[in-house]
């Protein structure tokens, strides 16, 4: 590092307590979490592709990254909230209404298809800002306002469906969800397609540059900055002059927003637009979160690590289907996993 | 006082029993010796401090008597026989207390609750509440507090909350007391009621281990002094040999010539800052000052006065009901901290890890933290050189001491955290700060720094509040002094032309004596 100081503390043999005990500087603590969290990753996968011949190829590779995308894109709002110290419990139920409102928008006001889904999107980021008001504004507290919006948003969602499916929504309309960049394909003798390269799934070109947009607002800019603020400190950051409602509520809206386009993405790939897609996803989005070494306390975590989260859960899941694991029995791995992750990370930061 | 204690354990000698024996105690953390061979002897019926500064091993000697920590080498004797002990739990089944700095009482359960919490006497299944009411009534007697069992703990201010840690102690029959910083969150009224209690308990025999930065204090109830620097043993002296700078020498291993650096500015007659008329409802009521080009202007006051409560409203943390600031004969309008840190005016507040610092975040990111936008792009992306560099730069202007720029805070000493809190003011460039308690919990070497700092800093033209409740720092380092009482100010003076008693008195709210300006 270049940043060191010429100074040693020569006067402070001792560190405060609360350093004691341990040598490593948090971000060598910091370094040996992600290489953690990748290593399981990595045995995962060898594990997984011991037991199955199916497991490690491309296209089940691609299968596996279309599934995480959605995990990935909620739990990278869900990051932005929880290191504010907040938690928004309303994504999973938000991301049905914002696909049925897409889907709706399309089949009942014949809008183009880009609009009707940037329209759920805003749907999305309007039930954040809702969720962010009544945080900020009406001071409720995070776990109640968005436990609020879940049954709301659900509500509504079935409400303007009647509770029935929307399809017929025309091929077009899953373009999002089934399409994929650079697909290399080419027709045989006899007519019928070969595929060369099956492409980069649109879901997962959209996860890795909002990952990376998300990561750069995070790390590299003054609104990142006072997101970390507000949850190490809020009254430090008000005090040093931090909008805090302001940025509170920016990251419900992105975190609704985010939720607004999995609704889209979701939809798009089954083309039906379904008013009970979504259950529980906002707990895969907060175990990404989690797994990936964010805090719930605040203050705490990185879009890296709940992008290596949400492939955890992702690769679990596939891998054990593939072994022909009963998904009851799957509930059981994937609740043990995140609990001894957490457990490791408390471990990690006892004193 | 400093006589031959009641030997509660030993009747019929007139040696005094020694309750706590502690032979070559050395702690070693990973790369770290935080305490090498220390000896330290506590006697029945006596209060003994242990003194030094941050980071000099208190902390790590109390935790090895409470067991916390478990000593590398050395010995402990408790009561004669030869001890390990491998938790709290274990140090207090033998009667060894500890009172933390920070109380550790649940704010929801009543006085009785806490007392006998996890301990409470019972019928079969069912607490046996008239009995649990009864036997905290009488430990609370027995300190001659007046305290209701039966109220909430939130209910209670922290010096009765005190209170309460020492009857939870009594209740478990403590012998060995344990008191960390007991008094820096009391008014004075509440100190003495304090002392008083401490007399109590050495009459009865309680051996108390007192461990406290404010030296002047220690005469009221201190019989015998230990002095530790840099995890070393210094000295142990019955107290009346020594004075308050003979401590403060073997504290620092030097001799401080002077408290209070030699002040370089010259403070002039042009009015800075002046505040007119202000009132919040029921907190303080009419207050004006004005601060002069150079100077430093001391908040005098007891806790609870209105000093802090003044500045926050200034600072826009609370709302103001009337009144007017104005700052180089503009007047400010202020509504948020937001718009006051824009006006020019910043507010150091006296409660570091609450209200200054994010204590997770990194030194540079904490310097930074006011004025984000020097160090980034129009477009909010931070330039990391720029970023660096402001760091460092009040790293070195300060000393901060830190390993690097990317330690984060909690890992620092007090000194150098609020020498952080300083270094974000200063890139913010303000013409106003309020510094309020900027010494508090701080050791004497680093005291001296922020003393020059501020002085410096008053040099340089920016306005000073120094908001202290420690006299001889409000004396030493300010040029006039404003006295709250009661949310009033009740008179200003002239440090120069006054002296301790004459502020005591009108901080007190005792008359006032002719107005004096």
């Amino acid at each position: 590092m270049a940043d060191m100081t010429s100074e040693k503390p020569v006067e402070q043999p001792v560190p405060k307590p609360t350093g004691q005990g341990r040598r490593l500087s948090d971000r060598q603590k910091d370094i040996i979490q992600k290489f953690a969290a990748l290593g399981s990753l990595v045995v995962l996968a060898a594990v997984f592709s011991a037991t199955s011949s199916a497991f490690m190829t491309v296209g089940n590779g691609m299968t596996i990254a279309l599934q995480v995308t959605s995990i990935a894109l909620l739990g990278i709002g869900a990051t932005y909230v929880i290191i504010t110290g907040g938690i928004d419990l309303s994504v999973g139920s938000v991301l049905a209404l914002a696909g049925v409102v897409a889907a709706l928008a399309v089949k009942e006001l014949q809008l183009p298809i880009s609009i009707a889904m940037l329209l759920g999107i805003l749907t999305g980021a309007l039930c954040g800002l809702i969720n962010g008001l009544m945080v900020t504004q009406l001071k409720l507290p995070p776990f109640i306002a968005t436990l609020g919006m879940m049954l709301i948003a659900r509500g509504v969602a079935l409400q303007i469906t009647g509770a029935r499916a929307v399809s017929g929504l025309g091929e077009a309309f899953g373009e999002l969800g089934n399409g994929s960049l650079f697909r290399i394909e080419s027709i045989d003798e006899q007519g019928f397609p070969v595929v060369t390269f099956p492409g980069i799934p649109y879901p997962v070109v959209l996860m890795i540059v909002i990952g990376l947009i998300a990561a750069f607002v995070l790390n590299r800019t003054v609104l990142g900055r006072y997101i970390y603020a507000i949850g190490s400190n809020a009254d430090a950051a008000r005090l040093s002059g931090v909008n805090v409602s302001r940025v509170t509520a920016f990251t419900y809206v992105v975190s609704g927003a985010l939720a607004g386009l999995t609704g889209c993405v979701l939809m798009s790939r089954l083309v039906t637009a379904q008013p009970n897609e979504g259950v529980a996803y906002e707990l895969d989005a907060i175990a990404s979160a989690v797994i990936g070494g964010t805090s719930l306390i605040g203050g705490v975590g990185t879009i890296s690590g709940t992008i290596i989260g949400a492939f955890v859960i992702g690769i679990l899941r596939n891998g054990l289907n593939m072994n022909g694991v009963s998904a009851f029995t799957q509930q059981i791995i994937i609740g043990l996993v995140i609990l001894v992750t957490v457990w490791i990370d408390q471990l990690r930061n006892r004193r | 006082m400093g006589g031959v204690p009641q030997a509660a354990g030993a009747a019929g000698t007139t040696v005094p029993s020694v309750l706590l024996k502690l032979e070559g105690v050395s702690k070693e953390f990973p790369g770290v010796k935080a305490l090498s061979g220390v000896s330290f002897d506590l006697r029945a019926g006596e209060v003994h401090a242990v003194c030094g500064e941050n980071g000099a091993g208190k902390s790590t000697l109390m935790k090895i008597i409470s067991g916390v920590y478990q000593p590398n080498s050395g010995s402990i004797t408790f009561k004669g026989e030869t001890v390990q002990f491998a938790s709290t739990l274990q140090s207090e089944a033998a009667g060894i207390a500890i009172i933390h700095q920070e109380l550790n009482l649940v704010p929801h359960l009543t006085v009785a609750e806490n007392i006998y919490l996890a301990r409470e006497p019972r019928h079969g299944f069912l607490v046996d509440r008239k009995k649990l009411i009864a036997d905290a009534r009488r430990c609370l007697a027995r300190l001659g507090v007046d305290i209701d069992p039966n109220v909430q703990v939130r209910t209670l201010s922290v010096a009765q909350c005190q209170m309460v840690e020492i009857a939870k102690a009594l209740s478990l029959d403590a012998t060995v007391l344990i008191m960390d910083e007991p008094t820096s969150s009391l008014t004075e009224q509440e100190a003495q009621l304090l002392f008083k209690v401490i007399r109590d308990l050495k009459a009865q025999g309680t051996g108390i281990i007192y461990i406290s930065h404010r030296l002047d204090e220690m005469a009221e109830i201190v019989d015998r002094v230990t002095v530790l620097r840099d995890g070393r043993y210094i000295s142990t002296d019955d107290f009346e040999d020594l004075t308050v700078d003979d401590i403060v020498a073997r504290m620092v291993g030097r001799s401080l010539e002077d408290k209070f650096p030699e002040p370089t500015r010259k403070p002039g007659e042009e009015v800075i800052f002046s505040a007119t008329g202000l009132t919040r409802r029921g907190v303080f009521t009419d207050i004006g000052f004005d601060i002069r080009r150079g100077e430093i202007l001391g908040f005098a006051g007891l806790m609870g006065a209105g000093r802090t409560e003044v500045a926050r409203a200034i600072f826009g943390a609370d709302a103001l009901d009337a009144g007017t600031v104005t700052l180089d004969g503009n007047e400010l309008k202020i509504s948020d901290p937001r718009s006051a840190i824009e006006a020019g005016i910043a507010y150091l507040s006296e409660d570091r890890k609450a209200q200054g610092l994010a204590i997770k975040m990194p030194v540079d990111a904490n310097l930074v933290m006011a004025r984000m936008a020097a160090v980034a792009s129009r477009f909010g992306v931070i330039d990391r050189k720029r970023h660096r560099e402001a760091g460092q730069r009040y790293v070195d202007l300060l000393n901060i001491r830190t390993p690097s720029l990317s330690q984060p805070v909690r890992l620092l000493s007090g000194g150098n955290q609020q020498k952080i809190i300083i270094g974000k003011w200063l890139f913010r460039e303000p013409r106003i700060m309020f510094f309020d308690e900027p010494t508090r919990g701080i050791d004497v070497g680093a005291k001296f720094a922020i003393y020059q700092i501020m002085d410096e800093l008053a040099a340089r033209g920016i306005g000073i509040v120094l908001i202290s409740s420690e006299l001889p720092e409000v004396l030493g380092m300010s040029d006039r002094i404003a006295v709250f009482h009661g949310g009033r100010i009740t008179a200003t003076l002239t440090t120069r032309d006054t002296n301790q008693e004459e502020i005591m008195h009108y901080a007190s709210g005792s008359g006032r004596r002719g107005d004096k300006e």
